[in-house]
């Protein structure tokens, strides 16, 4: 006997979604998230201490201590990280609505070629560049299904490069600034087509809860008027309101379960309350993973058992490999007017003309200017290489120049490594005894060649422009995974080369789906999120239907 | 009242070194009033991360300091604190660039630029954190504080979940 029908673990993007279709369908739910359910007084504007700039901590969970991970680095030498916000650690925010609760909130679909990376380009050496195994046709219901259930702003017809929409936007784009009125001026002038981007941020009142205020503190700070939307303030709320669903938090699951005969039968987690550790079990019909692609695979070769000793839909040595984030090419230069007029969220104007079909190279990506950012922030990413670090210099460096800032940059679609990967560490434990994710590999060189193109690009926006003084921070090959993790479960038809199939149900377990970026098989160039929820959305509504 | 806010993590004289540097790391400007790092609370921001976040860099910070006035006294025999601006911009600039005189036992290289990156988080970021005293900076660089009252509701979390409201 089960005491659930589902349980799912991980309250963000995908966990608050799928929790949501299936309470709904009045199936019980437990939603088990390792972070706390946070209010807006508990993730703090500080500027040094966020998920934009976390120089000596930041706003959501994980804690401080306690949960370390190993990066090997580029000799081959495993680093203990021990913090979530240092260097390394590649953290996603854990609480009710994980990266919801404090991201920027673009609000981007993949495009129809995204779906098929592989047959429009071939797959490079060291690749293991696939297709998806849905198309754009398939998931585009649930495109709109999540901007209108969650809550997007845009301009429904101004992108020339999107694939087919049924309908626009259910909120009108966020208003012009400064910076877009100068890059539309550029982008006019290159011939390139722009467009207001669109985000998960209310611009109009939605939802019951209020248009943006404009605060100024927008990427990794949780909205003061409640007008950002994520899983925390839309379905999390409704799937508790059916009563169908329970939440608990600081709940860390330590393994999925499985019987004698290798099913799935519910998990094992760990609580600590006022200090007390205690371990527990639920029984399900049905378990879900969503705890974002480092954490998911990381479950699922934790729950290893006689019948799967490699770990959970592991028995091919796939999961936790692919592991891939997005490459950043960006341009920094100043005008000779103020591009900052203190209006957040800032970020509106993108264009799409090199996401595709760009000679040379494999892919592409969007580029858009940016939110408003801290001046700090300011002083750590957009100084010059060549410009006085400290003095009467640097002061007035600051003074003259933080307002003038313009800023293109983009996520480049990666180019999957297999060696790229999650695995878990032979000695390191966290505060629970559970082995810790370790972080290894690069991405692929073909990635570095296409960021460079896009780098080009995003310096030729900013010529066109007017900016001066245009500068660019140079391109390394590196792990990358960060905020927009993904890749290390990824979808396929084949179990032999996929670890879950087109519903995200893992191929040897009936009753065991990943719905988050780990089942990603390319991660477009794109914020991911969106196809997150697209796919949550999706598989929810299968699981509800058929299990 | 004290004259520095280190209590017993630096000495006197390191807290007269270190209050000098901060100085012409961000100096006060004839141009306009936007202050220099002391009186923007720079030294408070140093005083509680030395103790707190950057508590392993204490030693550094006390090595640095030394090592600077040593270095001071065998260009100019007097102490970092005692030249004047020019002369101690000029000494910073060169040690910037590794040329040290002195014995140091750490890297002069890495000292200013951990200070100067130090100083910026103190002088630019939030005054919660100690520094950015009545938000000069922020009215320097002309960053508008917009703060705003929270909208989000009270009692979201209080039905069906168990568990602890914050970490």
């Amino acid at each position: 006997m089960s005491d659930y029908d589902a349980i799912v673990i991980g309250a963000g993007a995908a966990g608050g979604i799928v929790a949501c279709v299936l309470a709904e369908s009045g199936k019980r739910v437990l939603l088990l998230e390792r972070g706390s359910a946070y209010g807006y007084a508990n993730i703090p504007r500080d500027h040094l201490r966020n998920h934009r700039l976390a120089l000596y901590g930041q706003g959501m969970g994980p804690g401080a201590s306690g949960h370390p991970r190993v990066v090997v680095d580029s000799d081959g030498n495993p680093q203990t990280v021990l913090a979530p916000h240092q260097a390394g650690y590649n953290n996603n925010a854990m609480g009710v609505g994980g990266g919801t609760v404090v991201y920027g909130a673009q609000a981007w679909r993949f495009l129809e070629h995204d779906f098929r990376m592989a047959s429009q380009y071939g797959v490079p050496d060291g690749s293991s560049l696939a297709d998806w195994p849905l198309n754009y046709a398939e998931l585009e219901p649930y495109y709109d299904q999540a901007e209108w259930e969650i809550g997007v702003s845009g301009d429904g017809d101004a992108n020339r490069f999107q694939s087919p929409r049924v309908r626009g936007y259910p909120m009108p784009p966020v208003p012009d600034n400064p910076s877009r009125n100068a890059l539309r001026r550029g982008a006019d002038r290159l011939g390139w087509n722009t467009f207001l981007l669109p985000l998960l941020i209310n611009t109009t009142p939605y939802n019951d809860r209020p248009a943006c205020v404009r605060c100024n503190l927008c990427v990794g700070f949780a909205c003061p008027s409640d007008s950002k939307n994520g899983t925390q303030n839309t379905v999390i709320p409704r799937a508790l309101a059916t009563d169908s669903c329970i939440l608990i938090t600081g709940a860390q699951v330590e393994r999925i379960d499985t019987d004698a005969l290798g099913n799935v039968t519910g998990v094992s987690y760990i609580t600590e309350r006022q200090g007390t550790i205690r371990r527990e079990t639920a029984r399900a019909k049905t378990v879900i993973v969503s705890a974002g692609a480092i954490e998911s695979a990381r479950l699922l070769l934790n729950s290893a058992s006689p019948l799967h000793p490699r770990g959970l839909g592991n028995a091919r040595d796939l999961v936790g490999r692919n592991l891939q984030g997005h490459y950043y090419p960006t341009a920094h230069g100043f005008m000779p007017e103020p591009m900052n007029d203190n209006l957040g969220p800032g970020a509106s104007i993108a264009t799409c003309q090199f996401n595709h079909g760009n000679p040379g190279v494999i892919g592409g990506g969007m580029l858009a200017n940016d939110f408003i950012e801290t001046p700090i922030f300011f002083r750590r990413s957009a100084l010059p290489p060549d410009a006085p670090k400290w003095g009467l210099a640097n002061k007035r460096w600051m003074r003259d120049n933080y307002r003038r800032w313009i800023e293109v940059k983009g996520p480049v679609q990666e180019i999957p490594n297999p060696e790229s990967r999650v695995t878990v560490d032979p000695s390191v434990r966290d505060k629970f005894g559970l082995p810790v994710a370790r972080l290894s590999g690069t991405a692929h060189p073909e990635t570095l060649r296409t960021t460079e193109f896009m780098r080009e690009k995003a310096i030729s926006w900013l010529e066109a422009s007017g900016a001066e003084q245009i500068w660019s921070p140079p391109i390394t090959l590196r792990l990358s995974a960060g905020q927009h993790q993904a890749g290390t479960c990824r979808m396929g038809d084949d179990p032999a080369r996929s670890v879950v199939d087109r519903w995200g149900r893992v191929h040897q377990h009936h009753n065991l789906f990943v719905l988050d970026g780990s089942i990603h098989v390319t991660n477009g160039g794109f914020n991911p999120v969106l196809t997150i929820m697209a796919l949550a959305f999706r598989s929810g509504e299968y699981i509800a239907r058929n299990c | 009242m004290p004259i520095h806010p280190f209590g017993s993590i630096l000495s006197d004289a390191q807290a007269t070194t270190l209050r000098a540097v901060l100085d012409r790391m961000i100096p006060a400007d004839d141009y306009d009033d936007y202050p220099g790092a002391w009186d923007a609370g720079v030294g408070d921001y140093l005083a509680r991360q030395l103790q707190g976040d950057l508590a392993a860099c204490l030693s550094t910070y006390r090595d640095g300091l030394n090592a600077l006035d040593l270095e001071s006294e065998s260009r100019f025999v007097v102490g970092f604190s005692a030249l004047d601006a020019a002369r101690q911009d000029e000494m910073l600039a060169s040690l910037e660039r590794g040329e040290a005189q002195a014995d140091w036992n750490v890297s002069p290289e890495t000292f200013i630029e951990m200070l100067a990156n130090h100083v910026a988080e103190g002088y630019y970021s939030d005054p919660g954190n100690g520094g950015n005293r009545d938000c000069a900076a922020w009215r320097m660089v002309g960053f508008d504080p917009r703060w705003t009252v929270s909208r989000w509701p009270a009692n979201r979390w209080s039905a069906n979940v168990t568990g602890t409201a914050r970490e």
